[in-house]
């Protein structure tokens, strides 16, 4: 039985996410000692949010992947985004 | 009719499937119907942690400046790089070049493993501090413990995710390295960069909100 094999996979879009992925890390830790109040937390989280769509896509294959995965995928965050929503709504609300 | 066994190829291919693409993508689509029960079920700490921090806000700031930043900060660059590696893994699976998928789930693997030995050093360091809510909490406002509460359980559920991709990981490994990965059997390897690269987002939000919190002037 032979398999035929495919020339290496290609090092370089990966390398280059990862090195993105440190240098947002490298920003966010700098942000967090910079004095921004009580923004410096939505900062971080948007950086990070950054971070997670680059391991998404690149990382986890998002990027090519079949619009039903994506769906499915996005549909998490649909449902996150509701029950946040909801929750707090009720807590922000309370006197 | 006698049985004459399928050729080594096909048995890779699941009877329920008509071709192994079809199969891949059912694995693809399985693994991800998964991490969004995951999203979901680590999404409510993180709701939790929302909710109280909107609460108590001063607890969380004076709470949040305990936490170590470097055990945090060096965890994070590792899951980075391992998530780097896990994908390439895949990659590598996937082109049939068993040896350097080979190197880079064990890479992945130790990578994990020394994520979990800085979380067992940071453990120790907290618990030596006192930071363990109930009597002899050393902070106030009380609602500090709070904020430590949810630390501890939302590092340690995700400490949990860790240990057992180091065990799936650690399969996987053994079984490449017996030959015993098929064509179509490496989409499992596709499937386990898919729950890596979950725990790695995890981290990437469990981050800035446990350690970075109390660092702002």
């Amino acid at each position: 039985m032979t398999q035929t094999r495919q020339p290496a996979p290609q090092w370089r879009p990966e390398i280059v996410v990862w090195l993105v992925l440190l240098a947002l890390f490298a920003l966010t830790l700098a942000a967090a000692y910079a004095p921004f109040g009580k923004v410096g937390l939505m900062v971080n989280l948007a950086i990070a949010s950054i971070q997670a769509m680059l391991v998404a896509g690149f990382f986890m294959g998002l990027r090519h992947a079949a619009a039903l995965v994506r769906l499915v995928a996005f549909a998490s965050l649909f449902w996150l985004a509701v029950m946040f929503a909801l929750t707090m709504a009720d807590i922000v609300t309370r006197s | 009719m006698a049985h004459t066994p399928a050729p080594r190829q096909e048995w890779a291919l699941a009877e329920q499937f008509d071709d192994l693409s079809q199969q891949r993508d059912a694995v693809v689509l399985g693994v991800w119907i998964f991490l969004v029960t995951e999203v979901l079920f680590f999404g409510a700490l993180f709701l939790a942690y929302a909710l109280y921090r909107y609460r108590f806000p001063e607890a969380f700031q004076i709470a949040g400046a305990r936490t170590v930043v470097a055990y945090g900060a060096a965890n994070m660059v590792i899951l980075l790089t391992s998530g780097f590696t896990i994908a390439m893994a895949a990659k590598e699976a996937d082109a049939r070049r068993r040896e350097r998928a080979g190197q880079f789930m064990l890479a992945t693997a130790a990578l994990a493993v020394l994520f979990l030995a800085v979380k067992a050093l940071e453990y120790w360091e907290d618990i030596r501090e006192g930071l363990v809510p109930g009597a002899g909490f050393p902070l106030s406002p009380p609602e500090t413990q709070i904020f430590f509460s949810l630390y501890w359980v939302m590092t340690a559920v995700h400490a949990l995710h860790v240990a057992i991709g180091v065990g799936l990981i650690a399969v996987l490994y053994f079984l490449n390295r017996q030959g015993k990965l098929k064509i179509g059997d490496t989409a499992i390897v596709e499937g386990a960069a898919l729950y890596w690269g979950l725990v790695d987002i995890i981290w990437i939000f469990l981050f800035p909100i446990l350690y970075l919190g109390g660092r702002h002037g």
